[in-house]
């Protein structure tokens, strides 16, 4: 397992919690989800689950009526977000033609932090033909927080990866407002070949109290980030720029979005800012509604109305 | 304190009219501007210091790593800060953009200095890993005897006087205003210097999504001055 406590980033923030140490018992989530396609069952199952808490996943469902051999996975945290000295790690396999769709339960709170920090792996390993949906809730980072996030994907160009996280200022509304009152948010996304050769990496560092980021060029008068990343073969991701590369520019809402192409025909990434969240989201989701249809030939079933 | 031959090296590689074809790009500028979100000095400012950041926090690094690599004769080591830099270009304008800036740099070199490691580079990336411009810079001084410092300042203040050349026939400011905004930034090239000299390719990072989001519209303008 990779440790993300030497980064540099990180060095400021060493000291040790006073409730239990740092990646104490209780304190390190594993999760480790492993998808089959089932030739007798006409659909994917979900076939090793390894849990340990805080991180917890619910049973596969197949609550997709538009991809009905689809399971849908939802993951939980027991203690109600990402806290001091918590270390998760999430590790997922999808074997050849092997579709998934992972979901979390609610927001990812990162919460409010008075010493250490917590960190967050995740590895994607995707077999030939396989699809996979990431589509998390959005991100809160509390006053003070401070999480580092590392995400390494590999697959083959047949295989399909769509990952979408929004991120939050903070808990906007929470008493006087809460934005960019976080100490350290640094996440990357890093993807390559089965057989090594690298695609594209994505590294952010966002510290606001030591670059403000609500300058121009960086987050600007927007508040909420949306960043959705399609890795698929080149022909798929033609089809899905073709449909979603106009840009928005809306002054109103306000929003703005723009598509561009990965280096090495890795794949697209969709980028979008707004004020509020559920614009990004539903920019996000129109995103991933094409890239879908594309790709798989389905489209996604109405959002949920209590969601 | 650089000798009368090298602060003349570096005088001549990091100038803004060296031809490595840095008048076509805004890195942005070009949209900034037509949406409104750049219109005055006062943002003009800010816009080239969010630049001038994410330039020092992401190729900076490359920069550095590359000049040590070029003193160590260390070509694995420059090819793999040139291709750290290629992987997160994610945008395909930046990316056209540091590729053609390095190899017009290399070119350039060749020409002008003769057999160099950056020559080397060039002739095994066909196919391969592209030659990148903050790469091809760091090498580029490394051979030529400049510090790394002044390396990583030349190639901030390139990121700078880019924008800044871009914005005199973008919008209603003179070379005086320019000149004045490109003071006050580099102010703050030291700094980001001794923020960043021990970072290594792993770190590289930028965060400027306004910055992307623009890069991304910018591709699918009708009417465009700026190749970014």
């Amino acid at each position: 397992m990779t440790t993300l406590d030497s980064v540099r980033e990180l060095a400021p923030y060493q000291d040790q919690p006073a409730q239990l140490p740092a990646a104490a018992n209780g304190k390190v989530g594993i999760l480790r989800l492993g998808f089959e396609w089932h030739e007798d069952q006409d659909r994917t199952i979900l076939r090793d689950v390894f849990r340990q808490s805080p991180l917890l996943v619910q049973r596969a469902l197949y609550w997709d009526e538009e991809m009905p051999g689809l399971p849908c996975v939802m993951i939980l945290t027991t203690s109600g977000g990402v806290l001091q000295g918590d270390r998760l790690s999430i590790d997922v396999d999808l074997g050849p033609g092997a579709q998934a769709h992972l979901v979390t339960q609610a927001a990812t709170k990162i919460q409010e932090m008075d010493a250490n920090y917590g960190t967050q792996t995740q590895s994607f390993t995707l077999a030939e033909d396989a699809y996979l949906e990431f589509l998390p809730e959005p991100v809160i980072p509390f006053r003070r927080s401070r999480f580092v996030s590392d995400t390494v994907v590999r697959l083959p160009e047949t295989a399909t990866m769509l990952y979408a996280e929004v991120l939050q200022p903070g808990r906007k509304y929470y008493r006087d407002g809460e934005i960019f009152a976080y100490d350290l948010f640094s996440t990357t996304l890093r993807a390559h070949r089965p057989d090594g050769r690298p695609l594209f990496v994505e590294k952010f560092v966002i510290a606001p109290g030591r670059f403000p980021v609500t300058r121009i060029g960086m987050m600007d008068r927007f508040h909420v980030f949306g960043n959705v990343v399609l890795l698929t073969d080149p022909d798929r991701a033609a089809r899905v720029f073709e449909r979603t590369a106009t840009p928005v520019w809306d002054e109103r809402t306000p929003l703005a979005t723009a598509v561009s192409r990965l280096p090495n025909d890795a794949g697209l990434v969709f980028k979008v800012l707004g004020q509020e969240t559920e614009p990004v989201r539903a920019a996000v989701r129109a995103f991933c509604t094409a890239a879908r249809e594309e790709v798989t030939g389905c489209t996604f079933p109405p959002v949920f109305s209590w969601r | 304190m650089s000798t009368v031959p090298e602060a003349l090296k570096l005088l001549q590689f990091g100038d803004s009219v060296f031809p490595v074809g840095a008048f076509s790009f805004s890195n942005g500028l070009e949209t900034a501007v037509e949406h409104g979100a750049v219109h005055d000095r006062t943002t003009l400012q800010e816009f080239v210091r969010t630049v001038t950041r994410a330039a020092a926090t992401g190729d900076g690094v490359a920069l550095l790593v590359a000049h040590r690599a070029a003193r160590a004769g260390d070509l694995d080591r420059i090819r793999a800060a040139d291709e750290a830099v290629h992987l997160r270009k994610i945008n395909e304008e930046t990316r056209t953009m540091t590729v053609r800036m390095g190899r017009k740099l290399a070119e350039a070199a060749e020409r002008v200095v003769g057999e160099s490691l950056l020559r080397k580079r060039v002739a095994e990336s066909g196919g391969g890993v592209p030659v990148t411009y903050p790469v091809a810079l760091g090498v580029l001084f490394a051979e030529l005897g400049v510090g790394e410092a002044d390396a990583f300042a030349a190639h901030q203040y390139g990121a700078a006087s880019m924008v800044l050349g871009a914005a005199v026939r973008l919008m209603r400011v003179d070379h005086l205003d320019t000149q004045s905004i490109l003071f006050a930034v580099n102010e703050r090239v030291g700094e980001d210097y001794e923020e960043v000299r021990t970072a290594g390719l792993d770190d590289m990072q930028s965060f400027a999504p306004h910055l992307d989001v623009l890069a991304g519209a910018h591709q699918h303008a009708h009417v465009r001055m700026f190749m970014s």
